[in-house]
């Protein structure tokens, strides 16, 4: 009888509990991320979840519209600004009426404020501005003005990055623990922060477009691919991020799911370093370009969620111009290999020069990137191929960075997988970190020892002209100067997947991997 | 026996300053740069030069474990990765994963002792079988494929539970199933064999030869004799529970301090990693301790001196 019981009790039990957590109201949207962000103070975070959290609570002066899966800039906190002929004095003009969720004013001041404590060098994206800013200046209570130590042509990207949206500067008066308690002036106010499972954000009543229609938003962390992509099956998420693109077609079926398929920012690539005895030979270089069938890794691996690209930059990135790049064409590898003097050996696959064998170091993460380690395997036996015994290797990031960035005199890294995804948006954000020769690690990320003057001269010219046309064409110049020299095996650029439920409507999806929530209605 | 308690307590000191120094020149051989990862892959040089002087990576090895060990106690360690004190990182996620082992194990132990006992009185009968063939499955089963094959039948299926995060009671029901279900295999083997060794003694065939009923033979003469060896099994797997929860916590979006763990190695985030490693020494061998002293509750035979 007991037995009988307690079972019974068990089954009322699940009954009782068992649908209620299950469904969240209709003014509650919950966000699955695939990472826990690290803290919400936007001058110091370098990782994407704490990005996207701060983008709903936080605005710049000016920020990303997306249009056609591109980014546009567009007024946030300003209404317009203005640029001075030498282009090293930008005028903005603010909003009026605006409140930061304390109830503080937004002004010139708080822009001020913000500057001030960015530029005091305490905080990780401080040099991002540092290299350009030298002083921010209150004109009146709505106007404010930059004044740059150079003209600066990616200045508006550079604002519309997380490092320049406004602190309350209340926080900033009180050296308040930002990371933890942020305020902004942006659609949702935070409320509360278990650490390691949700923030939980409310709708800010006084948002100056109007308060949102969800009530509450939780961005939950959800590591395992496959248990976020349960949670939005069961409806535990109303969205979920970075589908893997195994789950793609299951999900296509289910009708209450619906998918967004779009290009990233994020270039993958195998770097060379240019340095090396055996890559410095342009040749070599050219020869592992055409010997790796990227559409194949493309639609096989990645299964068709990414897009060979030639230009070191994404189709998104502003200044990205379609370039000639290297097709597949193994014999074409094989020759210009011979002209390099590497031929056939008496023995085996594996060329030599004067008794040497090509054989090449081939370091990989592991999970760092969506199939990382299958994408470099596939490089593998594509150079194995024309006679290149490429020594695939992994290890954890932190040993990789740190392998791939030592002096050149130290390094001895040949090919490496990494990817890039400009948090600007902007080419100069891929150019000048990655090519410039002045940006050679470990002082800056040019982990190729890629050096060309005339790449150096444009990249230079880009940075510091405002018109944007002329820095299209500095920018176009280079990406094909970069691309004849094979600095590197370009290979592919990431599809973003995310998904959500059929009755989430009004989500934004930017190409550098940020949700924003604020126009979003459950139907 | 409060002396030999006490005398135990203090062993732990060398134990933890052991553990310390391991964890410490461990982490700091791996290569890989704490100020690279704080930064990011776009932190200029200038960046890392300032998180390097200011959370102290420029300094001596020897300085810096002192360092370690001074924040340590006054509470002053900071995390590299959160900026924060070390134990408002730890201890919200150690609580954590404190409750969802301590779950765990009581599913373990109930479903292992009587899976155990059952087996060892129901020998070489279809129960036995069942027993050992869930035992053995339990045991080898790969955490993420149990957890996630539980996920799937009951969350999405039949949609009775939540697959994950936590809240409520019924977000504990999943991964503590999924987290002990090793353990209880483990301790189901032990019991059987221990509880056969008992049965075999001469004290059994006694106490059945002078009429008591079987229930009242297996329950309270063996029973007590048998889970002797079945406490210390139950000891260190509560200890592995804590330590290995890691792939549970990540299968069911559960906020422990496994997952902290991995991402801290991951980022080298030195002093998590280290006050973490210490932590669950110290709680491995709190542990043991607590095993031995119920030695002494179990069998009036065993009994200790300071």
């Amino acid at each position: 009888m007991s037995k009988k019981l307690a079972a019974l009790l068990f089954f009322a039990f699940l009954l009782v509990f068992s649908a209620a957590p299950l469904l969240a109201a209709d003014t509650t949207l919950t966000v699955g991320q695939g990472a826990e962000p690290v803290e919400l103070d936007p001058q110091n975070i370098t990782d994407n979840p704490s990005e996207e959290v701060c983008f709903q609570i936080y605005e710049g002066l000016v920020g990303f519209d997306v249009v056609d899966g591109k980014l546009e800039i567009a007024p946030r906190l300003a209404d317009k600004w203005e640029v001075s002929a030498d282009g090293k004095t930008w005028t903005f003009h603010l909003k009026k009426g605006v409140t930061f969720h304390s109830g503080a004013p937004f002004n010139a001041e708080a822009v001020k404020k913000n500057f001030d404590r960015l530029l005091s060098g305490k905080y990780k994206r401080s040099t991002l501005f540092s290299v350009f800013l030298s002083e921010v200046k209150v004109v009146d209570d709505q106007t404010v003005q930059f004044l740059l130590s150079m003209s600066f042509g990616p200045f508006l990207h550079t604002m519309s990055h997380t490092a320049g949206i406004i602190i309350d500067p209340t926080l900033i008066d009180a050296n308040a623990d930002v990371k933890n308690n942020p305020s902004g002036t942006g659609p949702f106010k935070f409320k509360s922060w278990q650490k390691g499972e949700k923030i939980t954000l409310t709708a800010f009543e006084n948002y100056r477009e109007g308060k949102p229609k969800m009530e509450t938003v939780i961005f939950m962390t959800i590591p395992d691919d496959n248990s976020r992509t349960m949670m939005l099956e069961t409806g535990e998420l109303d969205i979920a991020e970075r589908i893997a693109s195994f789950e793609v077609d299951r999900l296509k079926e289910n009708k209450d799911i619906a998918l967004t398929i779009q290009p990233g920012m994020r270039v993958m690539y195998m770097a060379m370093n240019n340095l090396d005895p055996i890559l410095k030979d342009v040749k070599v270089r050219q020869a592992i370009n055409y010997a790796v069938d990227r559409e194949s890794i493309c639609k096989n691996i990645l299964k068709g969620f990414a897009r060979t690209i030639d230009s070191p930059m994404a189709f998104a990135v502003n200044g990205y111009a379609p370039v000639k790049g290297y097709t597949y064409n193994p014999e074409k590898a094989k020759a210009l290999l011979a002209e390099a003097g590497w031929k056939p050996a008496a023995s085996g696959k594996v060329l030599e020069k004067d008794g040497k064998k090509l054989e090449i170091k081939l370091w990989s993460p592991n999970g760092r990137y969506p199939m990382d380690m299958k994408t470099s395997e596939a490089v593998q036996a594509f150079l194995n191929e024309v006679g290149i015994d490429a020594k695939l290797s992994t290890m954890d990031w932190a040993a990789f960075l740190a392998a791939t960035s030592k002096k050149p005199e130290e390094n001895n890294s040949q090919l490496f997988l990494m990817g890039w995804s400009p948090s600007t948006g902007d080419s100069d954000w891929v150019l000048r970190p990655l090519f410039h020769t002045k940006e050679w690690v470990p002082g800056g990320g040019n982990r190729s020892f890629y050096s060309n003057t005339e790449v150096d001269a444009l990249i230079d010219l880009g940075m510091t002209e405002n018109d944007p046309d002329k820095r299209k064409e500095a920018y176009k110049k280079a990406q094909e100067l970069i691309v004849a020299d094979a600095a590197w095996l370009t290979l592919f650029v990431l599809d973003n997947v995310n998904g959500r439920r059929s009755n989430v409507k009004g989500l934004v999806e930017s190409p550098l991997e940020l949700l924003f929530v604020k126009g979003v209605t459950k139907e | 026996m409060l002396r030999f308690i006490f005398r135990r307590l203090l062993l732990l000191i060398p134990v933890l300053i052991g553990v310390s120094i391991v964890a410490f020149l461990i982490l700091h051989l791996a290569p890989g740069d704490p100020a690279q990862m704080m930064g990011g892959i776009e932190a200029s040089e200038a960046d890392l030069i300032m998180l390097r002087q200011k959370f102290g990576l420029d300094r001596p090895l020897p300085v810096q474990y002192f360092m370690f060990l001074k924040g340590m106690f006054t509470g002053e360690l900071l995390s590299l990765r959160y900026e924060s004190p070390v134990m408002e990182v730890i201890w919200p996620r150690l609580k954590n994963t404190l409750a969802l082992a301590s779950v765990s194990i009581v599913i373990a132990v109930l479903i292992g002792v009587t899976a155990g006992v059952l087996s060892a009185v129901k020998r070489k009968t279809w129960m036995d079988y069942t027993a050992t063939v869930f035992a053995l499955l339990g045991i080898s089963m790969p955490v993420f494929w149990w957890g996630l094959l539980l996920m799937l039948l009951f969350s999405v299926k039949l949609m009775w539970l939540p697959s994950g995060g936590m809240g409520t009671p019924l977000h504990y029901i999943l991964p503590s199933i999924v987290l002990g279900t090793a353990s209880a295999g483990i301790i189901a083997r032990m019991t059987r064999s221990s509880m056969l060794d008992v049965l075999r003694q001469d004290y059994i065939t006694t106490a059945t030869a002078k009429g008591l009923s079987r229930r009242l033979v297996v329950g309270r003469h063996a029973l007590r004799n048998a889970m002797i060896p079945t406490v210390t099994v139950v000891g260190l797997q509560f200890g592995q529970l804590l330590a290995g929860a890691v792939l549970t916590e990540t299968v069911f979006s559960w906020p422990g301090v496994g997952r902290l763990l991995v991402t801290s190695i991951l980022a080298r985030d030195y002093p998590v990693v280290q006050t973490s490693l210490v932590l669950i020494a110290a709680f491995f061998v709190l542990v043991n301790l607590a095993v031995d002293v119920l030695y002494a509750v179990l069998d009036p035979r065993v009994r200790y001196h300071g």
